[in-house]
Formats: structure tokens, C-alpha cells, sequence
């Protein structure tokens, strides 16, 4: 990336999804938010390493999908997140 | 109004002390120290921030990051450029600067902070920073 071009869009939208995440983190138990915190950080960082950044239909679905999640995470009675690793 | 009634008798009763009892009698103890405090700047947030005190904790934040190594950091550096982040990283290191200095940056501000100097800037210029 040459002299830093201006963020999409999506890019925007992406960084925002990933403040909200670290934001939310915050309100947990000390020892939840670093879970929180990895876990999320290893997500977003999986999905700019692995997908297609023109594949457009895609990250709207895991944009979709992670603001539905933080919605959830935001309930005071979530303590935590849970991922299941599927084997591919 | 009861309320309005009220008032004179609740603001009797509240007395607000314009500084801290301590810095006066520290203070007192040495009169040059009462004269300089006597003649510090008179805003609502001189208490605590001076802008060397910002430069040298956002300077400590941004080394304490796992991605940064410590000897690029500067007052002008560039997060991207000068010391190799990402986005991602931005948004953590700016989010670290939050919580550093006990602000909360909107997203639209949070967005623009891309460098040190930037950053310096705003929690400089924020009002709430402690």
C-alpha cells in the first residue's frame, strides 16, 4: 500500500465492528475481556489474511454475522465468547 | 416552588473547596511553591496534563504494544508508515490511548488518528483527559 489510500467503506465498517468488539470486551471480568480479546483479534485477523478482499458478498455476511454477535455479546448475562473449531 | 425553596438552604449547606486542602498546605510550607501555584494556569482541566506528560504516556503506550518495537517510536511517527501496523493494530493502539488517558474517542474521531502526532493533538486538546 502506497501512501495510505482512503479506507473503503466496508473498511470502515470492519474497523468499527472491531472497536465495538474491544469496547464491549471492556464492560467483561478482566480475565473474560482477554479472552474476549483474543478470540476476536484471531478472528478478524484470520478473515483479512484469508479472504478474497473483492469478495464483497462474503464480507457482508461476516459483517452481518459479527454485529449480530456483539449484540449478543453486549447482554450483561453474556460473560463470554465460545467457538467451536470445525476441522476443514 | 418547594424546589426553588429548597435551593438556598442545600447550597448553604455545600461548600465547595476550590482546590485541594493538601496542595494549599504543602503549599504554605514554602512560600515560593504557594507563589507558583498561586499563578498556575487558570483553566478547567490545568490540574493534571501538561503536554510533556502526554507525549511521554502515549509515547509508553504505543511502545507497550506487542507489534511496535520501541525504539521506532517517536513523537512524529507514523503508526502505518514508521512503525509497520495495520489497521487492525490502529484501532487497538487508539483504543489503548483511550483508555490510557480515561476518554472515550467517537468512532468518526478514532478514525482520523493515524499517527503519533495526531494523537498527541487530540488527547492534548481534550478537555476530560486525566
Amino acid at each position: 500500500m502506497a501512501s495510505r489510500p482512503k479506507l473503503s467503506g466496508i473498511q470502515k465498517q470492519v474497523l468499527t465492528l472491531y472497536r465495538g468488539f474491544l469496547r464491549t470486551a471492556r464492560l467483561k471480568d478482566p480475565e473474560e475481556r482477554l479472552r474476549i480479546e483474543s478470540v476476536v483479534s484471531a478472528e478478524f485477523r484470520d478473515n483479512a489474511r484469508n479472504v478474497d478482499r473483492r469478495n464483497f458478498v462474503y464480507i457482508e455476511y461476516l459483517l452481518r454475522r459479527g454485529k449480530r454477535q456483539l449484540e449478543q455479546l453486549k447482554n450483561p448475562d453474556i460473560t463470554g465468547l465460545a467457538t467451536l473449531e470445525v476441522k476443514k | 416552588m418547594a424546589a426553588a425553596a429548597l435551593r438556598p438552604a442545600i447550597l448553604r449547606r455545600i461548600r465547595l473547596s476550590p482546590s485541594p486542602p493538601l496542595a494549599l498546605a504543602a503549599a504554605a510550607s514554602q512560600p515560593h511553591a504557594l507563589a507558583r501555584w498561586l499563578a498556575r494556569p487558570m483553566s478547567s482541566h490545568d490540574a493534571h496534563l501538561t503536554r510533556e506528560e502526554v507525549v511521554d504516556r502515549v509515547l509508553d503506550v504505543l511502545k507497550s504494544h506487542p507489534k511496535v518495537d520501541p525504539s521506532k517510536v517517536t513523537p512524529e511517527a507514523h503508526f502505518e508508515k514508521d512503525l509497520g501496523l495495520d489497521s487492525l493494530d490502529t484501532v487497538e493502539v487508539v483504543m489503548a490511548i483511550e483508555e490510557e488517558f480515561k476518554l472515550e474517542i467517537p468512532d468518526k474521531e478514532a478514525d482520523k488518528i493515524d499517527s503519533l502526532p495526531l494523537a498527541i493533538e487530540y488527547v492534548a486538546n481534550h478537555p476530560m483527559a486525566g
